[in-house]
């Protein structure tokens, strides 16, 4: 099989949430010796590109998105070993979590998958995150962005908090701070001042990729 | 019988899940199965099917799902199961009518069936929508009292208290509920309605503590009030929403609860949002033991309830509920687009056509998404429930003609609807009576619809 082949195979089985064959696609990779840096971008990014446009338009639905993700997963896993730490490139690195008092997640995980999809580092804190919790994590994971989701009216107030704190604390520079979910808006993402906001999780895939590229 | 102790010991004893696999490995396959099975497809053709055959199928999949997929406790991460027994011995021997308010504002909510004569239950409001400042808050509840076909009341949700953005489960959220109803009862009073049912109490509560304190009586509910219980996305809950059943089912107050299926979400398309939609006033009679049940299907990406798609849904739903049972059954919308534009009232036309001729009641729904704070007026729930009562009748055939020629109005402009006014915009600050360009808007729209031959009453 050749080179391209493979990473055919490798950006198909992302798109059939097929781990399995996901997983023998990246053995091969490393077995024959092939560049395992452009067999996640051709393979595994692609793939996972390709779930994130049909998601998009809903061609595909959440429960593919979230098993072509840990299709991804399961194959960066076979993959990063294989690449020295200066090689690895990474699209940034994301503290997200949906903030105090607010327990839903559906919002938060689809934007978690995406970011993963699309090549960032995330770690998920889950829901009902207290303030300070996101500080400690983006501090000790060297956090490009920390993104924050809430649902209802009554919690986006934490995402505030979190600014606040950043702020009041000295830290605020240190992170990109986005923010989203149902109730969130332009104006209140100017009016709490962080630095992105989106209606949509694909959209704030574009935006934490442009704050970064800024940042840097 | 299943009674409230037993659910809270199958949460603590139930099969042990992560939510992850439950997520996926349970809810959204076994879902996926029973729409295969039982060979559920969507028909564009037919938004509003006349085909009883499919309501009744939708029925036996959301049944056969739920006794075998049950709700997911997040507290405990464990499964509340029931069987097929128990699940359809509660659907007998749930409510069949409730009578809520006072005196002469009192009336008795009872089912529907597809295509009833019987005019729908009309709870109109803000639909728990957030509003700003207690100005607001009142004379929208008061202008919502004024509505004469109104039979109860849904108040906004306050985010601030004098000023200071409330925090969950916190004494400003305690404070809130407490406020939202003082000010609601007293609103209604002003309005010349005392006894009128508030039936989203209380939407400042999001937490139980809250919800505990402002059942004080000193603050004015009662028990012909009702109390609202949401479940969490995708037929899960916790102990916070378990401890509001449990002291609302200890006080005898009637309870509803409240269901938000994501389509394009775990639930996938149409078809399993219809089974999920179903299957979730099966938790709510059992994990809830609630009286009535609302229903709010919603699209994943844009927080409204008008997509062609989600019509059917609405349809088919409603169809399943009211054919196969007498449970009491109220439907929800979420527009895209927001107050007084036209776009809004052609969504709230097509979605209410579509649940109300197929057998459920009304509560107005979230206008622009349900997420702009203020963006309401009392114009929206007054032409929403002239449209109920319009339609209530309608075969399901000349309610499909209708909604068919309403969804080409609106539907390219779903993703960037227009935004229309907030309340401060378009209401008179002192009265709260709306503008006359509202009322122009809602004027062209009802004749728009008139001359689609709707009979308006």
């Amino acid at each position: 099989m050749s080179k391209e082949e493979l990473f055919k195979k490798l950006s198909d089985a992302v798109v059939a949430c097929d781990s399995q064959a996901v997983v023998e696609a990246a053995k091969q990779v490393i077995e024959k010796r092939i560049d395992a840096v452009e067999a996640i971008e051709k393979g595994l990014s692609k793939g996972a590109m390709i779930v994130g446009e049909k998601f998009d338009k809903l061609e595909v639905f959440l429960t593919g998105l979230m098993m072509a993700a840990d299709a991804m997963k399961a194959g960066m896993d076979v993959l990063l070993p294989a690449i020295s730490k200066e090689k690895v490139v990474k699209k940034g690195t994301v503290v997200s979590g949906t903030v105090r008092g607010d327990i839903h997640d559906i919002g938060k995980n689809i934007l978690v998958a995406l970011l993963r999809a699309n090549g960032f580092d995330v770690y998920d804190l889950g829901t009902d995150v207290p303030t300070s919790k996101f500080i400690e994590e983006a501090e000790k994971v060297k956090a490009d962005v920390i993104t924050l989701s809430a649902l209802m009216s009554s919690t986006i107030g934490g995402q505030k908090d979190v600014i606040d704190y950043l702020r009041e604390t000295g830290k605020r520079e240190k992170f990109i701070v986005m923010v989203g979910g149902g109730p969130t808006t332009r104006e209140w993402f100017e009016e709490i001042g962080a630095d992105g906001w989106a209606e949509t999780a694909t959209e704030a895939v574009k935006i934490a990729s442009e704050l970064i590229k800024k940042k840097k | 019988m299943v009674t409230f102790l037993d659910v809270v010991e199958r949460a603590l004893t139930g099969k042990p899940c992560s939510e992850r696999e439950y997520d996926l490995k349970i809810f959204s396959t076994k879902l996926m199965e029973k729409v295969k099975e039982y060979d559920i497809r969507y028909d564009p053709q037919n938004l509003v099917p006349s085909d009883n055959s499919l309501a009744d199928d939708v029925f036996k999949a959301a049944l056969d799902f739920y006794c075998e997929v049950g709700t997911y406790c997040k507290d405990t991460e464990r499964i509340i199961k029931f069987d097929e027994n128990e699940a359809r011995e509660r659907l007998k021997t749930a409510p069949s009518k409730l009578t809520f308010g006072e005196g002469t504002d009192a009336g008795t909510l009872v089912p529907r069936k597809p295509e009833d004569k019987t005019l729908p239950w009309c709870f109109c409001g803000a639909g728990g929508v957030a509003v700003s400042s207690e100005q607001i808050f009142s004379k929208l509840v008061e202008s919502y009292a004024r509505i004469p076909i109104a039979n109860s009341i849904t108040t906004p949700a306050l985010t601030r208290i004098n000023g200071i953005r409330i925090r969950p489960e916190s004494p400003l959220e305690i404070l809130g509920a407490i406020r939202t109803v003082v000010l609601g009862r007293e609103a209604l009073r002003r309005a010349g309605r005392p006894g009128l049912p508030i039936m989203n109490a209380i939407s400042t509560a999001d937490s139980a503590i809250a919800l505990i304190a402002g059942l004080h009586p000193e603050f004015g509910l009662r028990p012909t009030d009702s109390y609202m219980i949401a479940t969490l996305a995708e037929m899960k809950t916790n102990f916070d929403l378990l401890n509001r059943a449990c002291t609302l089912l200890s006080l005898a107050l009637p309870i509803a609860a409240l269901y938000g299926p994501i389509y394009g979400g775990y639930c996938g398309g149409p078809e399993g949002t219809a089974v999920a939609t179903v299957a979730y006033h099966f938790m709510g009679a059992l994990v809830y033991q609630a009286g009535w049940h609302l229903a709010f299907p919603i699209h994943v990406k844009y927080i409204a309830s008008s997509i062609p798609e989600l019509l059917w849904v609405a349809s088919v739903y409603a169809q399943a509920i009211s054919r196969n049972t007498h449970l009491l059954a109220l439907y929800y919308n979420y527009t895209s687009a927001g107050p007084c534009t036209e776009m809004c009232l052609h969504e709230i036309a097509a979605q209410y056509t579509s649940a109300i001729t197929s057998g459920v009641s009304m509560e107005t729904g979230g206008i622009a998404g349900g997420k702009r704070e203020d963006y309401l007026t009392p114009v929206e729930p007054k032409f929403t429930a002239e449209v109920a009562h319009a339609v209530a009748g309608l075969k399901r055939e000349d309610a499909n003609e209708l909604v068919r020629k309403i969804v080409p109005t609106y539907v390219d402009k779903i993703a960037n609807p227009p935004l229309g006014m907030k309340h401060q915009e378009c209401c008179d600050f002192d009265t709260g009576k709306p503008s006359q360009k509202c009322w122009d808007v809602y004027s062209k729209v009802k004749k728009e619809l008139t001359d689609l031959g709707l009979e308006f009453k």
